[in-house]
């Protein structure tokens, strides 16, 4: 796409995007350059096994094993059982409001079974880790959001799923809706789509794994 | 009454931790893959990944993909190319090592995974000023 702009107008842009802190733009690319040179896409692929180089085996932690000191391994190694706890039981609370709710249902069932993951629903918001907000946010609504994601007991998550918890959606012009429940509280996981598929939210789920798993709350609370 | 009594699954069992090579190699790929089963290996794509399938499970888990081994826990779903996409969503029955029909263009892009999450993440050019300035300690 980025080759059909003229290179003139493409410096422009990027002199206009270069001041903010734009994660593209990290590195000081000098215009004089040549423009074909620039303008490949940057794109990480995945490494390619050969039966002759086997790469090296990725360790379990995210932090890694090489810590400065022994307290500092020892709280990451505690951070990784931490988070192997609580990515193994993530509880989220129902917040079904419109028809992503239905697939929201479907995670639960035996085709897509959410138990096996340790994600159980629950019915009360200071039992739940998470909230997969799942629907149409609207401006009658968004106080009860608020108000049950205060009483979930840290740490908490937040799913938003589908177009109109993420943005609106197709209500975003509408005069009652809330254009994203990102406006109301702090959202985690985005889950695209409209309704997404119950599969789309268990990878949502599967990528809050993950998230949870490079949670540092141990070092943090040593490194203040 | 062996059928009855769930002897003939007792011999798959055998035979998968005989298949996965020995007690404890069953029991890691156990702990890794969530799951422990016996299938004919379909292929194995560039990135290291093997694909299986034994018909003998029931749809939806008649197939599956063992991820490669350098990237031990962290697999994601994402990793999987994709050619074998189809393959592993029942889009097709030919594996792309079987099917000769599949169009290889030189434009193609190689396969990327979800970089979610990482430095590498995705985020596209905003063209509206910040509403906060960074500091520059270089500035004087």
């Amino acid at each position: 796409m980025l080759r059909h702009i003229g290179a003139p107008t493409f410096a422009k842009l990027l002199n206009a995007t270069r001041i903010t802190a734009n994660a593209s733009c990290n590195k000081t690319v000098s215009l004089t350059a040549p423009m074909s040179h620039l303008l490949v896409r940057q794109q990480q692929t995945m490494p390619v096994v050969d039966t002759n180089n086997s790469l090296p085996k990725k360790g379990y932690s995210p932090f890694g094993t090489k810590q400065s000191s022994m307290a500092e391994w020892s709280l990451a190694r505690l951070d990784d059982l931490l988070n192997w706890g609580r990515k193994g039981s993530i509880w989220p609370l129902t917040f079904g409001l419109a028809c992503c709710a239905v697939e929201m249902m479907h995670i639960a069932a035996p085709r897509y079974d959410m138990d096996r993951y340790g994600v159980v629903f629950r019915a009360s918001p200071r039992q739940a880790d998470v909230i997969i907000v799942a629907g149409t946010l609207t401006n009658k609504m968004a106080p009860a959001l608020r108000k049950v994601y205060d009483q979930m007991p840290e740490p908490r998550w937040v799913i938003s799923m589908g177009s109109c918890a993420n943005g609106g959606g197709y209500y975003h012009y509408s005069y009652s809706v809330v254009r994203g429940c990102d406006r109301i509280i702090p959202v985690d996981i985005y889950v695209p789509g409209c309704p997404p598929t119950a599969e789309a939210l268990m990878y949502g789920v599967l990528q809050l794994q993950k998230k949870v798993k490079r949670m540092k709350t141990l070092q943090m609370w040593y490194r203040k | 009454m062996t059928k009855f009594l769930g002897i003939n699954r007792l011999g798959r069992l055998f035979q998968a931790i005989r298949e996965a090579g020995g007690l404890k190699q069953a029991y890691l790929k156990l702990y890794r893959n969530d799951d422990l089963k016996t299938g004919t290996l379909i292929g194995i794509d560039k990135y290291g990944n093997k694909y299986f399938e034994n018909p003998y499970y029931f749809y939806g888990r008649n197939r599956w993909v063992e991820f490669a081994t350098h990237v031990n826990m962290d697999y994601d779903g994402s990793q999987i190319p994709a050619e074998w996409f189809g393959w592993m969503h029942y889009k097709t029955d030919l594996p792309p090592i079987r099917d000769g029909c599949r169009p290889k263009y030189k434009w193609i892009a190689d396969h990327s995974e979800n970089l979610s999450g990482t430095k590498e993440a995705y985020a596209p050019y905003s063209t509206t000023p910040q509403k906060i300035e960074a500091w520059d300690p270089k500035k004087k």
